[in-house]
């Protein structure tokens, strides 16, 4: 196995561990979003700003865990490509090898049309590959999106904490937990992006 | 790979094997190739490794079109490894293999080349007027296990039957039977595990005309040493790890 195919593999693995821990956080956001709301509806008019940002957080968590579980799909497709491309190229060079063994072979050159095949069944994989990767790049992106509109609603949340009397600090908890959240998956995300970046359709 | 033409009639036998090229550290094979004048059968076609060298010989004796069959005596690696590798070649072959190993061998891919799945009590391979017969061989040493027994040639090519372990430029006959004794024991005694299985089959063979008798290790057997492996193997004690 090549380098280069090794780090495929790994770039690849790597997507599917990344993505189980986001899926981890973006159920934590949905859980802190269930718990902001039962507190804002026990106080009531003083936290009247803050409802309508938990049912937004509680959105923003629900559609992360469904572009996770998506991009989880996509993944193993891009997992089974690696695959097959690896294959691909193990047979392709192995048809080359017995093309040059066979020498002057009296049907050496009956080889030729499995190595030209070969050949071209493995570019397919490969070009297939950078095709998925940049679509895989473009769910990645909408994950990071999520996670930043997250930290922004998650400002918004401190301020509209600080005006909840005695609930203030249990609410500036949850802003606090969804802040983090989001830091994390967009740190993770980012971390994808990045193994993945150097197989993309250029 | 050294090639060895070991029948010629209306159709031909050729034994490939001691490749030098093959890493030290796997088991040297033997493969067989069956022609008829429009198709060829492998028989044991062989491991991964050894799927170029053997490739590139079978080109001295068909092109790859007329490879359409391919035999594999049981599930072992250095028997079958290679089919993920002729399964991306061939597009019009069928694998004969035990139908008991089906959904193993499948792990080396077997998507264009047609499976064809042979019943315990073994079955035939027509290759255009040449009719083999596949002889069951079940515990010696696999669990699902078959030999290959053309009448017309009379070889009987059996598997790991027969086997020695021994360097790569080894004679391909034996030619003293009670010297070569002694590189077949241990093999037989350890990697086969019944003795009921070893009477049976004898029993079976016996009854066949056979001049060469072809193992996938080592040394074929023809004319009287055939006999003499026969009831030299009657008398081993095999299954002896236990
Ligand atoms: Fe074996
Ligand atoms: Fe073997």
């Amino acid at each position: 196995m090549t380098n280069q195919t090794k780090s495929q593999f790994i770039a690849v693995a790597s997507i599917t561990s990344e993505l189980s821990a986001v899926m981890v956080v973006a159920k934590e956001i949905s859980l802190a979003a269930a718990n902001a709301k039962a507190i804002a509806f026990r106080a009531g008019d003083k936290a009247k700003g803050f409802q309508p940002i938990t049912d937004f957080i509680n959105e923003l968590a629900k559609e992360t865990i469904e572009l996770v579980t998506n991009i989880n799909i996509y993944a193993l497709v891009l997992y089974r490509l690696t695959v097959n491309e690896f294959q691909k190229t193990v047979a392709y060079n192995k048809f080359e090898l017995a093309a040059k063994l066979a020498g002057d072979a009296v049907y050496a050159k009956s080889m030729q049309e499995p190595v030209e095949h070969a050949k071209l069944s493995m570019q397919d994989c490969q070009r297939q590959f950078k095709r998925d990767v940049s679509q895989l790049l473009g769910q990645l992106e909408a994950v990071m999106h999520h996670a930043r509109a997250a930290r922004v609603i998650a400002a918004n949340s401190r301020i509209e904490a600080s005006q909840a009397g005695e609930y203030l600090q249990s609410l500036q908890a949850v802003a606090e937990s969804v802040d983090k959240a989001a830091h994390t998956i967009h740190d993770n995300v980012q971390r994808c992006r990045i193994a993945l970046s150097i197989y993309r359709n250029s | 790979m050294k090639m060895t033409k070991i029948y010629e009639g209306s159709h031909q036998w050729i034994m490939f094997g001691r490749d030098e090229g093959k890493p030290s550290n796997i088991i040297d094979t033997n493969q067989y190739v069956v022609r008829t004048a429009n198709r060829c059968l492998l028989l044991d076609p062989g491991g991964a490794e050894l799927f170029a060298p053997m490739m590139a010989a079978v080109l001295h004796h068909a092109p790859v079109d007329q490879i359409t069959d391919l035999f594999a005596s049981h599930q072992d690696p250095d028997v079958i490894s290679s089919l993920g590798l002729w399964d991306q070649a061939l597009t019009n072959a069928k694998l004969h293999a035990p139908a008991f190993w089906e959904g193993f061998l499948r792990h080396y891919s077997c998507e264009s080349i047609e499976y064809v799945g042979i019943p315990d009590n073994g079955g035939t391979i027509k290759l255009e007027s040449v009719e083999l017969q596949l002889i069951p061989a079940h515990y010696l040493h696999s669990s699902a296990n078959f030999h290959v027994y053309d009448p017309q040639a009379k070889i009987l090519m059996t598997g790991d039957v027969g086997a020695a372990i021994e360097g790569p430029d080894t004679p391909v006959f034996v030619e003293n039977f009670s010297a070569h004794v002694e590189k077949m024991r241990h093999w037989h005694q350890r990697i086969m595990p019944s003795n009921q299985a070893k009477r049976v089959w004898i029993e079976r063979v016996r009854n066949l005309d056979i001049d060469i008798l072809a193992p996938q290790h080592g040394r074929m057997f023809k004319g009287d040493d055939v006999k003499r492996f026969l009831d030299w193997f009657d008398a081993l004690q095999v299954g002896t790890a236990v």
